[in-house]
């Protein structure tokens, strides 16, 4: 097992050594002068020049370059952005949290609902239930994200006014800014109208929340029910049926453990997507993150800040998909005392 | 008295607008005590019939007949869970891929004890696992596991399949069942294992008066100690009986090519020559033949033969065909 979390941790240094090479590379691909799009800054001065020209070795070979590049990197320094002339690594850290809160939250939610519906689904397979799951998951797994979030914030915001549409929590609350994520921000904050903030936040939370997690959800709910189809069809269940074990007690000792290693390594997979629909789901809530961030960037050319919110971005989704590697990995008997070689 | 009485038990497989009768119309009946053959080539329906018994067949296959008793219950007029109960309770089952059979998620230990009824048990709940463990550590004793200690903390991939065919029939005891099924037990094994295994069985049949009904396409372990056999050919019964009536006395053409095709390497064989076989090869679910299903491949077959041949009966050998071996004038 240590053998395999260290072959999946140089894995992990070598995407991100990659990683870094090509967002590297990204300041001499973009138009301008790399220079500026490294540093951020767009009027240099002759005296500035020197100065930055050193820093970053812009005269040198490449490689003295890239070594530079990767000092700033690990010292926190991204540059500044066009548009702000705010540090880039700065700007990130603060609006990062947000994104990482919506997708993590909505994750959550899409394994609760998920997973018990894929499971419901598979037990009445083909009868009632299971069509009337299928049928919604596929209307859900249809949907366009944006559409979605217009029609929810039609419904529940304009017409029945029961949630907020954009924002992260109301104006009058003013939360200290302690980890970015806001929910426990106001748990740790000492500030007097502590459970109103935190109603208000969950409030503003909900709905892009519930857009968010729609596409996960189904994909997990025909995923899980898959899986579980194909546990239910396999000899040891019929064993353990044959043993005299009620169908609840096969379901819940043999059936769910097998049926959801399958699910860990998907859920893994998914972070990527659910991200980029994140992004989506942000520019249209007006959610503070990293991806609307890093859109309005692309807007405006602002190369420093799409190379610093792309590096962020990327390193975490590659991160998450490691860790669901190994956490399935973990979890899974017969791959965990394999010798290498195999998955 | 007999423990388990099939009378026209019928499979039949749905696919499409068409039924396709996979078994037909089989008797079969085990007494107390008996360990009872099974013998047919791959796709006979051995396993079906073992199956639709302890009824783990899915819902694409239809199972009827006119009647299944245990124990003189008929188990089709029982409510499902009823049915369900009594199966679990006294027949057990152990199948050809004993790793499959095995949950690969939960170690040997958890599954050797769930499968201990906790009606067996007594004391205090707190004492049961302890109860529990020490039971499953006496079953895999008497299943000839020695080290016990390693076998129960390991998952099933880590096990060779002997060890895990070892622990399906440990399992399979634990709740003193009356018939033990075996599905082909020693087919995934190599020869030293699968006499062990085979020595278990016996075993269990000789102490406790376990009937076992152990389906086998090898005829050799079956003329070793079974009492009875029964001969399948395609879904039909051909043949069944005493195991030295079917053995020695053959009336069915099929049994009698069964009995020649194994090589008997006392006899002296010449150089080059073809080993016994019928023609032919078995024909496909899609395609069967009306009648007698060997007619394509019987040497005896004549025009009668498209007939379904009704079961003749003399004394407890049980045979159906039109033309069987004669005997009578042997004698003289």
């Amino acid at each position: 097992m240590i053998h395999y979390v260290l072959r999946r941790m140089f894995l992990l240094l070598f995407v991100l050594f990659s990683l870094s090479v090509l967002t590297f590379s990204l300041s001499f691909l973009f138009p301008g002068d790399p220079l500026n799009n490294l540093s951020g800054y767009q009027e240099i001065t002759v005296n500035e020049l020197a100065i930055l020209e050193d820093k970053y070795k812009i005269n040198s070979d490449y490689l003295t370059q890239y070594i530079a590049f990767l000092r700033r990197i690990f010292s926190g320094d991204l540059g500044i952005s066009f548009n702000s002339q705010a540090p880039v690594f700065e700007q990130v850290n603060r609006i990062f949290p947000a994104t990482v809160e919506l997708a993590v939250y909505s994750l959550l939610v899409s394994i609760i609902i998920g997973i018990p519906l894929g499971i419901i689904s598979a037990y009445y397979h083909r009868r009632l239930p299971d069509t009337v799951i299928l049928t919604t998951t596929l209307v859900g797994y249809s949907l366009p994200v944006f559409w979605w979030a217009l029609l929810i914030i039609f419904t529940f915001s304009l017409h029945f006014g029961w949630f907020p549409s954009s924002g992260r929590i109301g104006l009058v609350y003013e939360v200290p800014h302690i980890s970015g994520f806001i929910l426990l921000d106001i748990l740790r904050s000492d500030i007097i109208y502590k459970y109103e903030a935190l109603r208000n936040a969950l409030m503003h939370m909900a709905l892009p929340t519930l857009v968010l997690t729609t596409y996960p959800t189904t994909v997990l709910i025909r995923y899980t029910r898959g899986s579980m189809l194909n546990v239910l069809e396999t000899n040891y269940i019929k064993t353990a049926r044959a043993k005299g074990l009620s169908p609840f007690q096969v379901l819940l000792h043999h059936g769910l453990r097998n049926a959801l290693l399958p699910v860990i390594r998907l859920i893994g997979l998914q972070f990527s997507s659910l991200i980029t629909l994140a992004m989506i789901t942000e520019v249209i809530f007006s959610w503070p993150g990293v991806g609307r961030w890093l859109i309005e960037s692309i807007y405006q050319r602002d190369y420093p800040a799409i190379q610093g919110g792309l590096l962020a971005i990327t390193t975490f989704v590659i991160i998450v998909t490691i860790t669901s590697d190994i956490l399935y990995k973990w979890f899974n008997p017969v791959s965990r005392t394999q010798v290498d070689g195999k998955f | 008295m007999l423990l388990l009485d099939i009378r026209n038990l019928t499979i039949e497989l749905r696919s499409g607008s068409n039924k396709i009768k996979a078994v037909e119309r089989i008797n079969l009946s085990i007494k107390e005590g008996e360990v009872h053959g099974l013998v047919g080539e791959s796709g006979s329906g051995k396993s079906l019939i073992a199956k639709a018994i302890v009824g783990v067949l899915n819902k694409r296959w239809k199972v009827t007949a006119d009647r299944m008793h245990w124990r003189g219950q008929d188990l089709f007029r029982l409510s499902r869970k009823k049915r369900r109960q009594i199966l679990s309770n006294e027949i057990a089952m152990i199948y050809q891929e004993p790793s499959r059979c095995l949950d690969p998620t939960s170690t040997i230990c958890e599954q050797l004890m769930e499968s201990i009824p906790s009606d067996q048990l007594d004391g205090n709940l707190w004492d049961r696992k302890k109860q529990r463990q020490s039971r499953a550590v006496a079953l895999l004793h008497k299943v000839g596991i020695k080290d016990h200690e390693h076998c129960l903390r390991s998952y099933p991939h880590q096990l060779s399949e002997g060890y895990c065919q070892k622990i399906m029939i440990a399992m399979a005891i634990a709740k003193k069942p009356d018939l033990l099924i075996a599905d082909e037990p020693t087919t995934a094994l190599e020869s030293t294992t699968s006499a062990q295994i085979l020595r278990v069985l016996k075993g269990l049949n000789q102490l406790k008066n376990t009937s076992i009904l152990l389906i086998s396409h090898d005829l050799e372990t079956l003329s070793d100690w079974t009492h009875t056999v029964s001969v399948l050919y395609c879904g039909q019964m051909v043949e069944s009986g005493s195991t030295e009536q079917i053995f020695n006395r053959p009336h069915h053409p099929y049994t009698q090519a069964l009995i020649n095709s194994v090589p008997d390497f006392h006899m002296e064989l010449p150089h080059k020559s073809r080993l016994f076989a019928l023609e032919g090869s078995i024909p496909t679910l899609q395609h069967l033949p009306i009648g007698c299903r060997l007619g394509p491949r019987c040497p005896y077959a004549q025009r009668e033969c498209v007939k379904v041949p009704t079961p003749h009966k003399d004394h407890n050998h049980s045979y159906s065909c039109h033309y069987p071996i004669d005997y009578s004038q042997e004698k003289r």
